[in-house]
């Protein structure tokens, strides 16, 4: 009798402990809402907010635009440059490495996770810039160079999961495509990698998210300028370098928007992870369906 | 899994393993595969030099700035000890984990252990948290600024940065700790049921401790991310220099010491000697997690 | 082809048209602008000194003056603004209007780009408070704003304070933290008792706490507002600060009128051959 109350009062205490998490993100929707979205309707949300180009605050002009733009460039651009390296880099771990060279490699590029990025940004102001800038002129703070840092930033992520993922895939592929007569590098791009596509798009997702997300480093090699970016060597602004490079001298309306910057990278960030799943859920329907067929030819 | 068949057929080997000439005339017959082993090369010898200057620079940098003065106990703007900093980091980590281990691994023992398959509950914890890990940390800064330091009144204080990034690395612990809860075969909860162990002992004797691994490296990963972080802190645990004697006091962590260091442009070399810190924290952990990850998983085996 | 070659031409395409891209683009000796972001002290003494009345939007914008000095440090065609006292030998400071930028220019009232930095505190300041902005005005802490590198507006004389014991926290400008810190230190030794919290964050934050009462002095880089005059806020000007126009060192420039750095700044100027 004594363990069943001891049994259901932890039962209760599991429960409450799932429920935290909810509990969280409820408490941040509604004070990041209420704080964020009252604003935007006092500034004019669409025409001086979501889709106005005109950035100054004191004078009342609260166009975001550029910001978002800016956001999706460089993370379009991180991912460029982080995720092919990264998936090259993960199969060289996973399948091209000695053993020896594994034991070296996979805890630097966990350091490589570990380094604040802050560290970056310094890297990125006094390596990178000066790089950019000899190359191709101009200030040499532009898309490109973001770009180039964030997608080293998510190296690390793409690299750990698309590792696990390949890891993760029956060796059986492997030694089926060797026995078919491919070679190691034909097997493990053509057999491991499509079997592991699931894992390596959630990698490719947290990547985004990182990179869309980062903001220390960002703000000291983006150039920060609210204009419209006309190329890559253009310096950009994005959300979350307006939010922490104004959010300090900001006061009354200004430090709402602000807020209200925050909101919409919130709600950017609500709608990569709901397509996301959606991809996810309707490729893993996919999925079942031609194994279903499989298994149904190979019956006959 | 690859070795250990190797292992068991010594044999199987000799059919995967070629010669450097036989390598070589494969590649012949096989352009493409030459020129996907090479971009494999490349890919790795970029991430690996990225890394290397990454730390060079850093000590080149740091290493020369660094001196005794800087771990004495009192900060002062001479010296620029980051010895309190390292106190408060050190105060927040272990404040951070109190609050959101035992809420993160309860969870996922509800998640896989006592809530139905299927079950609704269970779909929207899985989202909230998928969302949870989503939100970049600055929007955690915000909303702690907000909540912790505005509406419950703390003002900047350790213990808003704590609530703050508490919320912020739940989702890994819960993550990893589900992930590993999963991985320990239904066989033990079997046993343990059939030697008559309730299922409150049965997950606290038997499945807990072999998910301990999986749940520890989930631990240090968050410990990780808590040492660096510094856009979640500003706005909450403030930047004040000394020790914070309590945590409703204020004060600032390594990172947003490093942050604050080199904000005026008056102390930056001796920001480079904190980024070494921050360097040798993260090495540190890293190492920890090995050596755990290893001994642990040798004791399983046995 | 799979998708992930696919992707991987993509990405060396883009790389090989940026580079393109650049060969026939960009004029070389195209001024990059450098300000301090919307609301920063150093801005606002910056654009009312010179009449910019909005900074160009395609100027780059960063909330540390560390970043200012690094990347004009490294980038010949740059230029910024850096507080007197942050003035590091890395970069060039412009004679403006044929003075330069030195402390012994901005005392004797040649070199005119300067601004105050202010101390803010409620009527009902703790006795503490009291105490230590009247160390702060006194002989010995006006040393140590000489000491480093801001410039005294004269003091009342040798400290003679009652060295209350207490708290006290201060909050404020990141601009007038360093030398914030170093006042606090210089204190904490004649009055051992106190207890001195300071909390860098910038000029309308540290107005909005002591409005609030969360800290009990704010400092602010820039005069302070009339909104927040009426909250009931006295200011004190505990020292003044030169703003320094930075260029690289590898810049032929060495000296703009203030009508040059306003059409810089504005935008009217954006190529150094503009100049002459």
């Amino acid at each position: 009798m004594k363990s069943n109350i001891k049994e259901n009062v932890m039962h209760g205490v599991f429960l409450i402990a799932a429920c935290v998490s909810i509990f969280a993100v409820a408490m941040i929707c509604i004070f990041l809402f209420t704080s964020g979205i009252p604003a935007m309707f006092k500034a004019g949300i669409f025409d001086n907010f979501l889709f106005s180009g005109e950035w100054h605050p004191l004078n009342d002009e609260f166009g975001i635009l550029p910001m978002i733009l800016g956001s999706i460039y460089i993370t379009a651009g991180a991912i460029l440059i982080g995720v092919p390296i990264g998936i090259l880099c993960a199969s060289f771990l996973a399948k091209f490495c000695p053993n020896w060279l594994y034991k070296i490699l996979k805890p630097a590029i966990n350091l490589l996770a570990g380094i604040p990025s802050i560290v970056y940004g310094f890297f990125g102001v006094t390596v990178i810039v000066p790089i950019i800038r000899d190359l191709f002129g101009g200030s040499g703070k532009s898309i490109l160079t973001a770009s180039i840092l964030l997608g080293i930033m998510i190296l690390p992520t793409i690299i750990s999961t698309t590792e696990s993922a390949m890891r993760a895939v029956p060796t059986t592929y492997y030694e089926g495509a060797l026995a078919l007569g491919a070679t190691h590098e034909r097997a493990v791009f053509k057999t491991i990698m499509p079997a592991a596509k699931s894992g390596i798009l959630a990698g490719v997702v947290l990547g985004i998210g990182r990179a869309i997300g980062e903001t220390m480093a960002v703000v000291m090699v983006a150039g920060n300028k609210t204009t419209f970016a006309t190329s890559i060597f253009d310096g950009i602004r994005t959300m979350t370098s307006n939010i922490v490079l104004e959010m300090g001298y900001a006061q009354d309306l200004h430090r709402e928007v602000l807020i209200a910057t925050g909101v919409a990278l919130f709600v950017f960030i609500l709608m990569i992870n709901v397509s996301f799943n959606l991809l996810k859920e309707r490729g893993s329907r996919a999925e079942k369906r031609s194994r279903k067929k499989i298994a149904a030819n190979s019956k006959e | 899994m690859e070795k250990t068949m190797y292992a068991k057929f010594p044999k199987m080997q000799a059919i995967n393993r070629r010669g450097f000439v036989q390598k070589l005339r494969e590649y012949k017959k096989h352009p493409f595969s030459l020129l996907t082993y090479l971009l494999v090369c490349i890919a790795a010898l970029l991430t690996v030099g990225v890394l290397l200057s990454l730390i060079v620079y850093v000590l080149v940098r740091g290493i020369p700035a660094l001196d005794l003065e800087m771990f004495s106990l009192e900060y002062t703007s001479d010296n620029q000890s980051m010895l309190p900093a390292i106190i408060n980091t050190l105060t927040v980590v272990i404040v951070t984990l109190l609050f959101a281990v035992p809420i993160g691994v309860f969870s996922a023992i509800y998640m896989t252990e006592y809530a139905k398959r299927g079950s609704k509950l269970v779909k929207l914890v899985r989202m909230t948290t998928e969302t949870l890990s989503g939100i970049p940390s600055i929007v955690y800064g915000l909303f702690g600024a907000i909540f912790f330091n505005g509406v419950l009144g703390w003002g900047y204080s350790l213990l808003s940065g704590v609530c703050t990034l508490a919320i912020m690395i739940l989702p890994v612990i819960m993550r990893t700790t589900e992930e590993s809860l999963i991985a320990v075969p239904d066989t033990f909860r079997e046993g343990s049921f059939g030697l008559g162990a309730g299922r409150l002992r049965t997950v606290f004797k038997i499945v807990l401790p072999s998910a301990a691994p999986g749940i520890l490296s989930g631990i240090i990963l968050s410990i990780g991310s808590i040492i660096g972080e510094a856009a979640a802190l500003i706005y909450t645990a403030g930047t004040v220099t000394g020790i914070a004697e309590s945590v409703m006091d204020p004060g600032r962590t390594l990172a947003i010491h490093m942050y604050a260091q080199t904000n005026e442009g008056w102390y930056e070399e001796q920001a480079f000697a904190t980024a070494v810190v921050l360097l040798a924290f993260s090495l540190l952990m890293n190492a920890l997690s090995g050596l755990l990850v290893k001994k642990l998983g040798n004791k399983e085996m046995k | 082809m799979n998708k992930f070659t696919k992707l991987l031409t993509l990405a060396t395409a883009a790389i090989l048209s940026a580079g393109m891209l650049t060969s026939c683009g960009g004029n070389r000796d195209t001024i990059t602008v450098l300000s301090r972001e919307e609301g920063s002290g150093t801005r606002g003494a910056f654009e009312e000194l010179f009449e910019v009345e909005k900074t160009r939007d395609d100027a780059e914008f960063y909330n540390s003056t560390s970043v200012v000095l690094s990347s004009v440090a490294g980038d010949k065609n740059a230029i910024g603004y850096v507080s007197l006292g942050s003035l590091k030998d890395t970069v060039k400071a412009l004679e403006i209007d044929g003075v330069a930028a030195t402390v012994e220019n901005v005392k004797n009232g040649t070199y005119k780009i300067t601004r105050p930095f202010n101390i803010a505190t409620k009527a009902d300041a703790s006795e503490l408070a009291q105490d230590f902005i009247a160390y702060i005005m006194s002989a010995e802490g006006q040393a140590v704003i000489e000491d480093n590198g801001y410039i005294s507006n004269g003091n009342t004389g040798a400290y003679a304070g009652s060295k209350p014991t207490g708290t006290l926290k201060i909050s404020g400008s990141s601009s007038i933290s360093p030398l914030m810190e170093k006042l606090v230190e210089a204190y904490k030794k004649v009055n051992t008792a106190a207890d001195i919290q300071l909390q860098q964050s910038d000029s309308s934050t540290g107005i909005k706490d002591v409005a609030e009462g969360k800290s009990d002095i704010g400092m602010a880089s820039r005069e302070l507002k009339d909104s927040e005059l009426q909250q009931g806020l006295t200011p004190t000007v505990i020292c003044t600060d030169g703003v320094a126009v930075i260029v690289s060192k590898e810049n032929s420039v060495n000296g703009l009128t203030s009508e040059q750095i306003k059409k810089i700044y504005v935008g009217e100027i954006s190529a150094w051959s503009e100049l002459n």
